[in-house]
């Protein structure tokens, strides 16, 4: 559909099968005017098929929320061609990632899904897939699924495989792909931020750069008139004005010293590095020169001093 | 609960091992609830969704899943995009699943897949769909590998089919 154009009303009836995006294929169970804070608006009221709930919608918005029709076998038929197609491969991005997967869930239609799980399934052989990517790949796959089963008046279970037959065809493992498989073509290597695909982060901290120089930012407020404006203007032309705290002088010896490192300082060192290596424990009691001749120190209770028999002269 | 519904006759110790490793896996009671008759006008190889459709049913209640095991082969499906293997057959969300002991002699014999493969089928019960890591049960039953893997479910699928069980319950 050319760009700028509106898009084609979609005349609906009751008994209609339609997909609402993110939701399902839902049945048109009555189409009613309604009475809502003081306009009278006519309501498509839908009824989803998997478990009953009921969705009213205003007539005028069912196209620009995304409501469709179920797909046609003939459509079907594109989306297998594409799941068996060898597609683009996933951004290594995640938020662009995430950011693109919304919209072709809301607005991509059947090819949209098809779109959202291959290339998910695809980046799962790379690496697994993190808990929301996954959650995302299931709440899709069930989406298409569903409107698979619809489209062919089939089981779910069959839907799925004719699916996965396509996508993982029998006697074949899945392989495993390399980052070099989803690197741009002509794209330096910054596309592979695969750690901060993980962690979340993607650089977009955006911290000054330490050797900025300071923003003129105190001669500013002194600039009153025209010549002070063209004045500033010829400042910000020069240098544009930054935020936040501006970076501290550096001095010349302090530039030429090693760099400035955290934490605490290392122990002075003492020379004696051809002493024994430092053992753990208490360290051994010293021991006295005449002891060590004497006999070895017993334990127990030292034994009783044998008294010498009293010498008595015999009386005769 | 899960209750197993012979169509061909197995070793009742089989068959006890056969539940509680069903029971360790979903953590829901499973028995052995008798076995029943190949509906007529079946011959094998077994046409899984038909046959479904068709077999007798057993006392249940109404969140009770059944699983009907055969020694027999299965059909395979002749699906819009090829040819599916099938080793087993269940009604996406709702009561019924089949399982095939086919190729294997016993039960016994081919515990490992066979379990596997239930797993497989009960995880679609409770609205499963497949998953991609090749350590889980809802993995792809056709690829190489999937016979020789545990039967047990991803962490992912654990705490899904842990949900459903909750909300079957409530």
């Amino acid at each position: 559909m050319p760009e700028g154009s509106a898009p084609a009303p979609l005349q609906l009836a009751v008994g209609d099968r339609v997909v609402y995006p993110k939701q399902g294929v839902c049945r048109v169970t009555a189409i009613d005017v309604k009475e809502v804070a003081g306009q009278r608006l006519t309501l498509v009221i839908l009824r989803r098929e998997e478990d009953g709930a009921v969705v009213m919608v205003p007539e005028a918005k069912v196209v620009s929320i995304g409501v469709r029709k179920v797909a046609t076998p003939e459509e079907v038929e594109q989306l297998y061609a594409f799941l068996r197609s060898d597609s683009d491969k996933a951004d290594l991005d995640w938020k662009l990632r995430a950011r693109t997967n919304q919209d072709r869930m809301t607005q991509g239609g059947i090819l949209g899904l098809a779109e959202v799980v291959k290339g998910l399934q695809v980046l799962s052989e790379l690496r697994p897939l993190p808990t929301k990517e996954r959650e995302l790949y299931d709440s899709a796959r069930h989406l298409l699924v569903s409107e698979v089963a619809a489209a062919l008046s089939t089981s779910e279970c069959n839907a799925e495989d004719s699916i996965d037959l396509v996508l993982f065809p029998p006697g074949r493992e899945r392989p495993k792909r390399t980052a070099e498989e989803f690197k741009l073509k002509g794209a330096g290597d910054d596309d592979l931020e695969l750690d901060s695909d993980l962690l979340g982060l993607d650089g977009d901290l955006d911290l000054p750069a330490d050797e900025e120089p300071a923003p003129a930012e105190e001669e500013e407020p002194e600039a009153e008139g025209e010549g002070a404006e063209g004045e500033t203007e010829e400042r910000a032309a020069e240098a544009p004005k930054k935020r936040g705290r501006p970076p501290k002088a550096r001095s010349e010896a302090a530039a030429d010293a090693a760099p400035k490192k955290r934490g605490r300082p290392p122990k002075a060192r003492t020379e004696e590095p051809a002493a024994a290596p430092k053992k753990p424990g208490r360290p051994p009691k010293a021991k006295a020169a005449v002891a060590e001749d004497a006999a070895p120190k017993k334990r127990g209770r030292p034994p009783k001093a044998k008294a010498e028999p009293a010498k008595t002269s015999k009386k005769k | 609960m899960i209750r197993v519904v012979t169509l061909d006759p197995f070793d009742d110790k089989q068959l006890a091992r056969f539940c509680q490793t069903l029971y360790t896996a979903f953590g829901v009671g499973c028995e052995h609830s008798g076995s029943v008759s190949v509906p007529a006008g079946l011959s094998e190889p077994l046409d899984a969704e038909p046959l479904l459709d068709k077999v007798e049913g057993v006392r249940a209640y109404q969140d009770d899943k059944l699983l009907y095991l055969t020694s027999r082969r299965l059909k395979d499906r002749q699906l819009p995009s090829g040819t599916a293997p099938t080793h087993g057959f269940a009604r996406y969300g709702k009561d019924r699943a089949i399982i095939s002991t086919h190729p294997h002699k016993d039960l016994e014999a081919g515990f490992k897949p066979v379990a596997r493969h239930a797993l497989h089928q009960l995880g679609h019960l409770w609205e499963l769909h497949h998953c991609l890591d090749p350590r889980c049960s809802m993995y792809l039953p056709w690829t190489p590998s999937f016979p020789q893997g545990e039967h047990i479910f991803c962490t992912f699928c654990r705490d899904k089919s842990e949900q459903k069980i909750r909300l079957a319950k409530s």
